[in-house]
C-alpha cells in the first residue's frame, strides 16, 4: 500500500468540481460528487488525453476530447469511446486537508 | 503580470535548448573549422531552434512520446576519451564484438563518439577508395564534403533531431568508392559507448560511384548505461548509377541509452542500394529511414529486425520515394517483443506522379510474446500513377502453437521450441541480405535475449 | 444558368437527378449557424428541455473544436457552413400511406426512380424528405411485432425513456467537430426499435434527398436491435445537382444486443459539390453481430468511417466498404474495429476505384484490447486505378495490446491490365465495356452483398462512369 499524500484543501475541491493533483509522479483528478471526494488517474483509456480537462455530470466524468465517460466512484468505463476503466485511488479528508493513497 | 525584471513573460529558451546543447557547443565545434563547416553547423542549429520539439499531435510522432521518453535538459557533454589506437586499450566488450567478424576490406572503430582506429587495405588505397573519420575527411577532400554532407540527403530541414546531429556532430564515418570499384569484403565500423548520462552525434556519409559496389557494417554497442544517454546517429547515402550498396546497422545499446538514427538513401539510374537495421537494444530506439528512387532502375531493399524485452521501445518511421519510373523498393520489417516492451511501425510508400512502373512493397510483422507486449503498425500507401504493383501488409500474432507443438513431438522442450520459433520468424529478415558472421552475431544475441527472458 | 452547365459536365443519364422541385417551404431558419437557430429548431419540434440543452451544449462543443486537419481538403467548407439553411421544414404533416403523400413529391420520388427500386419490396417506407419525415409508413406485422421504425422526432415523442437512455451514447458530441454540430442541430433521421427475438425478413429502408440549394441535411438515426433479433437496413441517397457546395452531415448510432445481428447498408451518390462527413457508429454487445456495407460513390469530399466497438465476448463486426472517386472527388473513407472483449472477431474488406483526378483513401482504425483473448481481425483493401491522373492512399492503423490475437492487413494497388483488356476486346467487347466489366468484377465481392435493386444501380453507374475512360 502507498503512502497517503495530502493533495489539497477541502475547500479547494467544492462540490460538482474537479481538480488536478499530483501524488507522486502521477497525475490525479480529484472529484467532488455532491460532497463525496473520489480520485482517478487524470488518463482518459481512450487517447490517454487529460481528464481534468473535462466536467464532472453527477459522478459520471465526462472526457473532453471525445466524450468518453467514467464512473469516478469505481473507474469504469460508462460510454463509448471508453472500453476501458481507469485506475482509482483512496481519498480521506483529514483536518488538515484533502488525502489520497498512492500506490 | 510583470515579474522584479519589467518583463511581462519570462524570455524563454526555444525548446531543446538546454545547458549542454545551446549555440555556444557550435560555437566550441565549430573554432577550428572552415568557414563553410562552420556556416553550414550554425544554420543547423537554427532550423533547431526553430523547430519545435515533436509531440505526440504529430502524426509521426503519435506513438513515441519524447516528452516522457527523452529529457535533453539532462543530458551532458562526453568527456574526452583517453582510449588510444591500439587493439590491446581496446574496451573489453568492443574487442570481442569485432572479433567476432569475418575479415574485412577496412575497419573503423570508435570510443564514445570518438574515431579511435582507422584503416583499409591498401590495394583499395590505391583505388582511390577513401574510408576515413569525418573530421580528417573534412580537412582532405573539403569539396565532396562541402557538396555532399547533410545537403542532399539530410538537410537539417528534415526535422529537429536532422538538425541538431548537423549542428553538433563530433565525428563519424566517410567512405568514398570511385568508378567501377568493387570493394569485395564489407568495411565495418565499430562503436563503443562508456559514458553515461551524454549526448553523442555522429555521421556517416557514403559516396559510392558509378558501378562501385559496397557492403558497410555499422555496429554500436554498450553496457547497460546508469543514466539516460542520446546517441544520435545520421546516415547519408548516394548511389550513382548502376552502384550497388548494402548498409547493415546493428544496434545493441544498453538499458538507458535513447538511440535516435535518421538514414536517407539517394538511388541513381539502375543503382541497387538495400539497407538491413537490427535493433536489439537501447531503452528507446527511433528510426527514420527514407529511400528515395531518383533514377529508372533504381531499386531498394530494406530490411528492418528488432528483439524487444523489459520496456524497449522501437520506433521505425521509414518512407520509400519512387520519383521515377521502373523503380522498385520492397520493405521487410520484423520484431519479436517479450516483456512489456512495444514496437511501432510506420511506413509509407510514395509513388509520385510520373513514376510508371513502379514495384514497391511493404511488409511489417510483429510477434507478440509476452502479455504485456504491444505493437502498432500503420502502413501507409500514397499513389499518384496509374501503372504500378504496390502491396503492403502488416499482422501481429502470436507463438504458433502448432509449430511448437510439432517441434515439442520432435522432443524438444517447450522453451526449445518456441526459441526455433522465434528465430526462424526473425530469421527470414537476415536470410535476405548477405551477411557473413553478422547473422551468426545477431542470432546469438537474439538467442541470449531469449534465455534471459 | 449554370445548372446547364453542370448538367454538360456529368454524364447524360445523370440529368435525371438534376432539378429542384418547387415545394413549398413552410418554415426555414437564417442561413448560418447561432444559439438562436439551435433554439428555434428545438422548439419547432416541440421538444423537451433536456434535448435544447443537449442542442446547446453541442453547439459549444462544436464552436470549441478545430477543423479536422487530416483526411480531406475542409478549406472550402467554412464558408459554406456560414450560408447553409441549418434547419428547413418542408410539410406539416406526415404521410401514413402513399395516397396521403402529397402529389408534387411522388413526382420527386418517381423522377428519382424510387417506384422500381423500393416499392417493389417494401410496404413500409421510412423516407426523408428535406430535413424531416414527410412519408412514413409502418409494414402491419411489424407494427404487430412490436418494431418501431419511426421519424427520429416521433421516437423522441412517443419513446422518450427508450430514446434518452440510448441517444448520444454510441456517438457523443464531443466524439469529433461533426459529430457536435449534428448533434446540436439535428433534424429528420429514423429511430428504429427491433424487440427481443423478432426478425425481420425485409429490410426497413429510408429514402431521402437534398433538395434546396445551401441546403445542409443533419440526419440523426437512432437504432435498437434487441436480443436475439435480427434485421437490416437499407439507406440510400440521390442529391440533385447543385452550383454552389452542398453539406451533408449524418450521425448514426446502433445498438445491437446480445446474440442480436444487425446490417446497415447506405449507398451515397451525393452529387459533386457535397461535403459528406458522416459518423456511424455500433456498439455490439455479446455474440452479436454487426455489419457495415457502405457505398460512397457521389460527393466532392466523404469522411466516413463506420466503426464497431466489440464490447461483449464473442462479437464480430464487419465492414465492407466501396469507393469510387471520379474526376475531382476526394473518397476519404474505411472503417475502425475496436476488439474489447474476449473472441471477439472482424474483417474489413474494402475496394475502390479513381478515375480521372479521383482520389480514394482508406483510412482505418484496427484495436485490440489487453484482454480481448483469441480475438481475430482481418482488413483487405484492394484499389484500382484507371487512370494515370488518379490517386488512391491507404493509411492504416493496426494498434495491438493484446498477445493472444491475430490479426492481418494487406492492401494491393493495381491498374487494369492491358493483357486483361485485350483479351475481352478481342471477344468482341469494346474497350469501355471491358473497362466496365473488369470493374464490375473488381467490386463484385461486395457488390453480390448488395440487395438487387442497389447492385442494378450500381452496375448502371459503372458503365456510364467507365464510358470514355480509356484512352
Ligand atoms: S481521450 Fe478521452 S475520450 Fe478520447
Amino acid at each position: 500500500m502507498g503512502e497517503w499524500v495530502r493533495v489539497a484543501a477541502l475547500e479547494d475541491c467544492p462540490p460538482g468540481s474537479l481538480r488536478s493533483v499530483m501524488v507522486g509522479s502521477v497525475p490525479v483528478v480529484l472529484c467532488n460528487v455532491d460532497g463525496a471526494l473520489y480520485a482517478v488517474e487524470d488518463r482518459c483509456s481512450h487517447e490517454e488525453l487529460p481528464l481534468s480537462d473535462g466536467e464532472l455530470e453527477g459522478p459520471i466524468l465526462v472526457c473532453q476530447y471525445h466524450g468518453a465517460r467514467f464512473d469516478v466512484t469505481s473507474g469504469a468505463p460508462r460510454g463509448l469511446p471508453a472500453v476501458r476503466p481507469i485506475r482509482t485511488f483512496a481519498v480521506e479528508i483529514r483536518d488538515d486537508g484533502i488525502y489520497i493513497q498512492g500506490t | 503580470m510583470t515579474n522584479e525584471f519589467g518583463f511581462t513573460t519570462l524570455p524563454q529558451a526555444p525548446e531543446g535548448v538546454t545547458s549542454t546543447l545551446n549555440r555556444g557547443m557550435v560555437e566550441t565545434l565549430s573554432a577550428f573549422e572552415p568557414a563553410w563547416l562552420r556556416e553550414r553547423r550554425f544554420r543547423a542549429w537554427e532550423v533547431y531552434e526553430s523547430l519545435p520539439l515533436p509531440t505526440t499531435r504529430l502524426e509521426e510522432w503519435r506513438y513515441t512520446d519524447l516528452r516522457k521518453k527523452l529529457d535533453l535538459g539532462a543530458l551532458a557533454w562526453p568527456a574526452k576519451t583517453q582510449c588510444a589506437d591500439d587493439w590491446e586499450a581496446c574496451p573489453e566488450a568492443l574487442r570481442r564484438a569485432m572479433e567476432e567478424d569475418d575479415p574485412s576490406a577496412g575497419r573503423i572503430w570508435g570510443v564514445d563518439g570518438q574515431i579511435v582506429h582507422v584503416d583499409l587495405e591498401p590495394r583499395l588505397q590505391e583505388k582511390g577508395v577513401v574510408f576515413t573519420s569525418l573530421r580528417e575527411a573534412v580537412q582532405r577532400f573539403p569539396r565532396l564534403l562541402e557538396e555532399h554532407l547533410a545537403t542532399q540527403a539530410l538537410p537539417p530541414e528534415r526535422g529537429k533531431f536532422e538538425a541538431l546531429n548537423a549542428a553538433l556532430w563530433t565525428d563519424g564515418v566517410f567512405l568514398y568508392v570511385p568508378r567501377g570499384v568493387d570493394l569485395e569484403l564489407p568495411v565495418r565500423v565499430t562503436r563503443w559507448v562508456a559514458q553515461a548520462g551524454v549526448a553523442f552525434f555522429s555521421r556517416t556519409l557514403i559516396i559510392a560511384e558509378a558501378g562501385s559496389r559496397i557492403s558497410f557494417m555499422d555496429e554500436i554497442l554498450s553496457h547497460d548505461l546508469e543514466a539516460q544517454t542520446l546517441v544520435s546517429r545520421a546516415v547519408e547515402i548516394l548511389a550513382r548509377e548502376g552502384s550497388q550498396v548494402h548498409y547493415v546497422g546493428l544496434q545493441r545499446l544498453g538499458k538507458g541509452a535513447f538511440f535516435q538514427a535518421s538514414q536517407r538513401t539517394l538511388a541513381q539510374r539502375d543503382a541497387t542500394l538495400d539497407t538491413l537495421n537490427i535493433g536489439l537494444g537501447a531503452t528507446t530506439t527511433r528510426v527514420d529511414l527514407n529511400a528515395s528512387l531518383l533514377g529508372p532502375g533504381a531499386s531498394s531493399e530494406m530490411l528492418g529486425l528488432y528483439f524487444g524485452e523489459g520496456d524497449q521501445h522501437f520506433d521505425h518511421n521509414t518512407s520509400q520515394d519512387h520519383l521515377a519510373p521502373h523503380t522498385t523498393s520492397d520493405l521487410l520489417y520484423k520484431g519479436a517483443l517479450d516483456g512489456r516492451s512495444r514496437a511501432v511501425f510506420r511506413g509509407i510508400i510514395r509513388v509520385h506522379p510520373g513514376a510508371q512502373k513502379t514495384d514497391a512493397y511493404q511488409k511489417n510483422r510483429n510477434l507478440l510474446l509476452s502479455p504485456e507486449a504491444r505493437a502498432d503498425s500503420l502502413p501507409n500507401l500514397e499513389i499518384q500513377a496509374d501503372d504500378v504493383k504496390c502491396s503492403h501488409g502488416a499482422s501481429v500474432g502470436n507463438l504458433d502453437a502448432e509449430a511448437r507443438f510439432y517441434l515439442m513431438s520432435r522432443g524438444l522442450d517447450r522453451e526449445q521450441a518456441e526459441r526455433l520459433v522465434v528465430l526462424g520468424f526473425l530469421g527470414e529478415v537476415l536470410a535476405r541480405m548477405p551477411l557473413g558472421s553478422l547473422g551468426q552475431k545477431v542470432t546469438r544475441v537474439i538467442e541470449e535475449k531469449l534465455k534471459k527472458v | 444558368m449554370p445548372q446547364n452547365e453542370t448538367i454538360q459536365s456529368l454524364g447524360l443519364d445523370e440529368y435525371k437527378y438534376h432539378f429542384v422541385d418547387d415545394t413549398k417551404y413552410l418554415f426555414r431558419t437564417e442561413p448560418g449557424l447561432s444559439e438562436e437557430v439551435v433554439r428555434q429548431i428545438s422548439a419547432q419540434k416541440g421538444e423537451p428541455e433536456w434535448m435544447l440543452q443537449f442542442r446547446l451544449k453541442a453547439l459549444e462543443i462544436y464552436r470549441s473544436k478545430p477543423m479536422p486537419k487530416w483526411g480531406g481538403d475542409l478549406s472550402g467548407l467554412e464558408a459554406v457552413l456560414d450560408q447553409i439553411y441549418y434547419y428547413v421544414r418542408p410539410q406539416e404533416k406526415m404521410g401514413h400511406s402513399w395516397d396521403e403523400v402529397p402529389e408534387n413529391i411522388k413526382r420527386t420520388f418517381e423522377r428519382l426512380g424510387i417506384p422500381e427500386a423500393e416499392q417493389k419490396i417494401l410496404a413500409g417506407v421510412g423516407a426523408q424528405y428535406e430535413s424531416e419525415m414527410v412519408y412514413h409508413s409502418l409494414k402491419k406485422e411489424w407494427e404487430e411485432q412490436g418494431v418501431i421504425f419511426e421519424s427520429i422526432e416521433d421516437g423522441l415523442r412517443k419513446y422518450p425513456d427508450l430514446f434518452r437512455k440510448y441517444f448520444g451514447t454510441v456517438v457523443p458530441p464531443h466524439d469529433n467537430k461533426f459529430a457536435a454540430l449534428n448533434s446540436a442541430v439535428w433534424s429528420g433521421g429514423s429511430f428504429v426499435y427491433i424487440p427481443k427475438g423478432v426478425e425481420l425478413k425485409t429490410p426497413l429502408q429510408a429514402y431521402f434527398r437534398v433538395n434546396m440549394e445551401r441546403m445542409g441535411q443533419f440526419e440523426r438515426t437512432l437504432i435498437i436491435a434487441d436480443e436475439g433479433s435480427r434485421a437490416h437496413y437499407i439507406e440510400g441517397c440521390t442529391a440533385p445537382v447543385y452550383s454552389t457546395e452542398s453539406f451533408h452531415s449524418g450521425v448514426i448510432e446502433i445498438i445491437v444486443h446480445r446474440n442480436a445481428h444487425f446490417r446497415y447498408t447506405t449507398i451515397q451518390n451525393w452529387s459533386t459539390n457535397m461535403y459528406n462527413l458522416v459518423t456511424q457508429r455500433a456498439l455490439v454487445h455479446e455474440n452479436a453481430h454487426m455489419e457495415w456495407l457502405d457505398g460512397n460513390l457521389g460527393s466532392k469530399l466523404t469522411m466516413k468511417y463506420p466503426s464497431c466497438y466489440l464490447v461483449g465476448e464473442g462479437a464480430h463486426g464487419e465492414i465492407l466498404s466501396i469507393a469510387y472517386a471520379g474526376d475531382g472527388q476526394h473518397q476519404d473513407t474505411g472503417g475502425k474495429i475496436i476488439h474489447a472483449a474476449p473472441r471477439t472477431t472482424s474483417s474489413i474488406v474494402s475496394k475502390s476505384i479513381s478515375k480521372g483526378t479521383g482520389r480514394a483513401s482508406y483510412r482505418g482504425l484496427l484495436k485490440v484490447h489487453k484482454g480481448a483473448t483469441q480475438a481475430r481481425a482481418n482488413v483487405e483493401c484492394d484499389a484500382l486505378l484507371i487512370n494515370e491522373t488518379s490517386r488512391t492512399d491507404t493509411y492504416p492503423y493496426i494498434e495491438i495490446e493484446e498477445r493472444d490475437a491475430n490479426v492481418g492487413h494487406e492492401a494491393t494497388v493495381s491498374k487494369v491490365g492491358d493483357e486483361q483488356l485485350f483479351y475481352l476486346m478481342s471477344r468482341g467487347l469494346s474497350e469501355d465495356e471491358a473497362m466496365a466489366l473488369i470493374v464490375r468484377g473488381f467490386i463484385e465481392p461486395i457488390a453480390k452483398e448488395l440487395p438487387l435493386e442497389y447492385a442494378v444501380e450500381l452496375n448502371r453507374l459503372i458503365e456510364l462512369e467507365m464510358e470514355g475512360s480509356v484512352g
